[in-house]
């Protein structure tokens, strides 16, 4: 299967008072046509700059791409001039965000923010636009359509806005959403309904979907396969039954400790990682995530270990695991 | 793990570095420095005036009367044979007086009742801001003429005129400042570690509005020396023959079409002391502005 | 929204009264009175004076007097206008002041915003320290002192412009032009704050992930957004401008509301004083209550009750 999406060696840099943050250093992924693929990693990790990457949001000039490719169906959408990526935004690649406090215009209808993507690329005139807006929220799950298309954001809900967000990222039947941290900022008992919704219309509508998110108990539920990021970098990937039973890398192993689990009895307590992570600015010449390793090696500190294929279609970038050790296996199961 | 790196946190980042680095942005900032370096001669020149020049604020000569600048009147002499640079000199003093002394009044009234407001909260707090409200409805340059009037004649009358009606917008921005910082952690830290009412205000609040509060008088500064200069042109500033640059401006204003530097030269002074405190002020408030700290 | 309107309207007029009141009783405490001549007019004249005004009656029942006047329409009889109705006095100054005034507000929202937008949407460029100059110099430098420059330059030294006068287009220039400058540099300083501001917003990259085309993100997510408070300061901007013209005024020579005003000053005419005062704040508080309408009209999420 061809993919839809490759990303490959992507790097993106903001250039800062203090100094250049590198926050994303040489990723490579791809999704195929209808896949679910999980981004996963701590907050500050570099998956959203990443997704902003694909679509060349990324805040100008402090933000720049610094290298790599982004093939979307072939085309590769760093080369294109902006009016011609435009034409992709929205309509073959939405994204929902990850604040839908913050995400929706305060002072425009949510009618006219999801009519908006239709008029540009489905030439419909205003009122078809709204009555699609309509259908589009009678979809998401929002009661009552007809008038609170003419409402305004602070008259929703937390929950109901990331619906009215879902909305515009689907309005023009795109071929690849990217859900960034889709339900963090939505109540808890909520955050599951979201997700539901999700994964439903994706199936529905064979899109190929995104799914960033810092919690890893959820990605076996929804991906097919998981990639895991850590400081800008990569450090694991593999189909998400692969990863999330038998992880890779301590990094992946230390997220999962940090998280409930389905597949086990309810643990008395979480232990999350130790120490924060590293600054982007000055990362250390070896791994990144060595200095909060409890299986670090001297090589550890040195070299910067590459993503290498472990078993296969499983990758990580861990010089332990890389000789065959994988002690924090033992620990977690 | 959050408690002891939020310590680490506040442990390198102690809070005179605030002062530290707004001192460093503030040199950088070549306007800033370009304003305060024309503060500074100004006023060493206005206090060192007698020595600047041997003639007087209020010495005529009407031999002398109307002289276009030369060696004898670097900038030439007005209608009573005054010399005009030597006017301007001591004109800078009152300029300098009433920005400066008007200052002391502002923040005499504004801090207290603005504390008071800001810390008492409730009822206080509504009437002081009701009584600050009806004092925005009075236009502040009519309010001042017409204290003025009741006053008298006298500087320090002046001073007072404008001060009773410049202190509210410091006494918002402390109560607003305050209002902020007493929902912040370290005072509920104080008062629960049995801090009194009023100590804690001083101790650690005012401390923390130090900074928009120097930038607002910074930039009240200007104000009132423009007040004074316009009282003075209309002719309801200070008295004959206490030398202004407003009335300097009067004077000159009905020779405008024969002698245009008479009025030319007090009314660029006045811009540049006016525009040099809000370069100071801009500076002030950047260096200061805590949003720009990373 | 009705309720807050009259809500407002209600403390509009306490205020008012306030006002008033200050007024009477700073002007009352002004030494000398109304008839101060440089020849003292002989007591029994004084006397017949003061009883003509009611100068002569309990200062309570002058102000209770005043203000049953002021509800009636009535502000009294001007002292050094030969008896003229304070009303058609300040009626006369009127249309040249608001005529200053609005001219100079629009004159300055027309160099202003333009700028302001400019500048940040090319933030670093020469527009933009362009326009961070502009604001700082014409925020600083007082309106008759630019007058003064403006007079020294177009009239003096060009012979362009007459310098002072009312009735030709061309004597409007140079004080509009005056009036309009500390509004303008207000404004193009505060839309370039907020533009800045609202561009960073996570809002603006919702909409550019639509794949929207540019101009219809800055109209449409920008500049709505970044407009707002150039609106909620446009309140006080017009009062600063109608109430601060009297300088203006005066050096431009226009018979205008401030210039009649500061006559009164001179001539301690109380009830011309007061009028002044009375129509200044007036002004003042219908223009916020305008504003603040406005502002709910603009932003949704304004809602008064
Ligand atoms: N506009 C920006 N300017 C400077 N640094 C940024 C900016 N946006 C993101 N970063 C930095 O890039 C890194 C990755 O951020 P992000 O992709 O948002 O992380 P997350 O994994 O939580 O989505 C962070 O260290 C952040 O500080
Ligand atoms: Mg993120």
């Amino acid at each position: 299967m061809k993919p839809i999406l490759e990303v490959c060696n992507l790097s993106t840099n903001f250039h800062t008072q203090d100094g250049i943050v590198k926050a994303v250093d040489n990723v490579s992924y791809n999704i195929g046509r209808g896949e679910t693929v999980a981004l996963v990693g701590e907050s500050g990790c570099g998956k959203t700059v990443s997704a902003l990457s694909v679509l060349r949001l990324v805040a100008e000039p402090v933000g720049k791409i610094t290298q790599g490719s982004v093939f979307f169906d072939g085309v590769d959408l760093l080369k294109l001039p902006e009016n011609e990526m435009r034409k992709y935004r929205g309509s073959r690649i939405s994204m929902i965000f990850q604040e839908p406090l913050t995400s929706l215009n305060p002072v425009v209808t949510i009618g006219s923010q999801i009519a908006e993507g239709l008029e540009t690329h489905k030439q419909m005139s205003h009122h078809e636009a709204i009555n699609e807006a309509i259908n589009l929220l009678k979809l998401v799950g929002i009661p009552h359509p007809e008038s609170r298309v003419n409402d305004y954001p602070h008259q929703f809900s937390g929950g109901m806005r990331q619906r009215v967000m879902i909305a515009i990222a689907i309005a023009c039947k795109p071929e690849l959403i990217i859900a960034d941290e889709p339900t963090t900022a939505v109540d808890v008992t909520i955050q599951a309904q979201l997700l539901e919704l999700i994964r439903g219309i994706s199936k529905e509508l064979n899109t190929s979907l995104i799914l960033i998110t810092h919690n890893l108990g959820i990605v076996a539920r929804y991906a097919h396969r998981v990639f895991v990021m850590y400081a800008g970098r990569i450090v694991e990937s593999g189909t998400s039954l692969e990863v999330y039973h038998h992880p890779d890398h301590p990094y992946t192993a230390g997220l999962l400790a940090s998280v409930p689990r389905l597949d086990e009895p309810r643990k008395l307590r979480l232990e999350p990682i130790k120490d924060q992570p590293p600054d982007l600015i000055s990362l250390p010449p070896g791994c990144a995530f060595e200095p909060r390793c409890g299986y670090a090696i001297d090589q550890c500190r040195k070299e910067k270990p590459d993503l290498i294929e472990i078993s296969r279609n499983h990758f990580s970038a861990c010089w332990v695991a890389q000789k065959g050790h994988k002690p924090w296996q033992k620990k977690s199961s | 793990m959050t408690v002891t790196s939020e310590a680490k946190v506040i442990s390198t980042r102690p809070h005179h570095t605030l002062w530290g680095d707004a001192i460093v942005r503030l040199r950088r900032n070549k306007f800033a420095m370009a304003g305060l370096a024309f503060i500074v001669v100004l006023s060493l020149a206005a206090i060192f005036a007698p020595l600047l020049t041997h003639y007087g604020f209020a010495q005529q000569n009407l031999y002398e009367i109307l002289q276009s600048p030369s060696w004898k009147h670097p900038l030439g002499t007005d209608q009573l044979g005054r010399d005009t640079f030597a006017r301007l000199l001591y004109g800078a003093r009152t300029s300098l007086a009433v920005g400066i002394f008007t200052q002391f009044i502002v923040l005499f009234i504004g801090l207290p009742v603005g504390a008071i407001a800001g810390y008492a909260g409730g009822k206080v707090d509504n009437y002081i801001m009701r009584f600050v409200d009806v004092m925005y409805a009075f236009p502040d340059i009519l309010l001042i003429i017409l204290l003025r009037s009741v006053l008298g004649g006298s500087i320090f009358m002046l001073f007072l005129a404008i001060g009773l009606v410049a202190w509210v917008n410091i006494a918002r921005l402390v109560r607003g400042q305050i209002l902020g910082l007493k929902s912040r952690d370290f005072v509920n830290a104080a008062r629960a570690m049995g801090g009194e009412g009023s100590y804690i205000t001083w101790r650690h609040l005012l401390p923390n509005s130090l900074g928009p509060v120097i930038v607002s008088v910074t930039f009240n500064v200007p104000r009132a020396i423009f007040t004074e200069a316009a009282l003075s042109y209309i002719g309801i500033g200070v008295k004959v023959p206490t030398p202004s640059w407003g009335a300097m401006i009067q004077d000159g204003f009905n020779l405008i079409f024969s002698k245009p530097y008479m009025l030319l030269f007090p009314a660029i002074a006045l811009a540049l002391l006016m525009l040099s405190f809000t370069f100071l002020g801009d500076g002030l408030r950047d260096a200061l502005d805590p949003k720009q700290r990373r | 929204m009705f309720r807050f309107i009259v809500r407002r309207i209600l403390w509009l007029l306490l205020v008012l009264l306030v006002v008033m009141f200050i007024t009477f009783i700073l002007m009352h405490l002004v030494p000398g009175g109304p008839w101060d001549r440089e020849k003292a007019l002989a007591p029994k004249v004084v006397e017949a004076l003061n009883k003509r005004y009611g100068l002569d009656q309990p200062l309570w029942q002058q102000f209770g007097n005043y203000v049953w006047g002021v509800i009636r329409g009535d502000l009294g009889t001007s002292y050094s206008w030969a008896d003229r109705n304070v009303i058609s006095i300040l009626l006369q100054g009127l249309p040249k002041t608001m005529t200053l005034g609005i001219l100079a507000f629009l004159l300055a929202q027309a160099i202003g915003i333009p700028l302001g937008v400019a500048a940040a949407l090319k933030q670093n460029s020469g527009v933009d320290y362009f326009s961070v100059l502009f604001s700082t110099v014409f925020a600083s430098i007082p309106g008759f002192v630019l007058g003064i420059l403006l007079m020294i330059v177009f009239s003096v030294m060009l012979h362009w412009l007459p310098t002072s006068g009312w009735g030709s287009p061309q004597q409007l220039i140079m004080p509009v032009i005056c009036l309009a400058a500390l509004p303008a540099a207000q404004s193009a300083r505060i839309t370039r704050a907020s533009t800045l501001e609202v561009m960073r917003q996570d809002y603006v990259r919702t909409a550019r992930s639509k794949g929207l085309l540019e101009n219809r993100v800055r109209i449409r997510h920008i500049f709505r957004n970044s407009l707002i408070p150039v609106v909620t300061i446009a309140g006080p901007e017009l009062a600063n401008l109608i109430t601060g013209s009297f300088i203006i005024e005066n050096l431009f020579a226009v018979p205008g509301v401030g210039r009649l005003f500061v006559q009164g000053i001179f001539a301690r005419d109380y009830s011309l004083i007061m009028g002044g005062v009375l129509f200044y704040a007036f002004t003042i508080a219908i223009l916020n209550l305008v504003v603040d309408i406005a502002y709910a009209a603009i932003d949704p999420r304004i809602r008064y009750d």
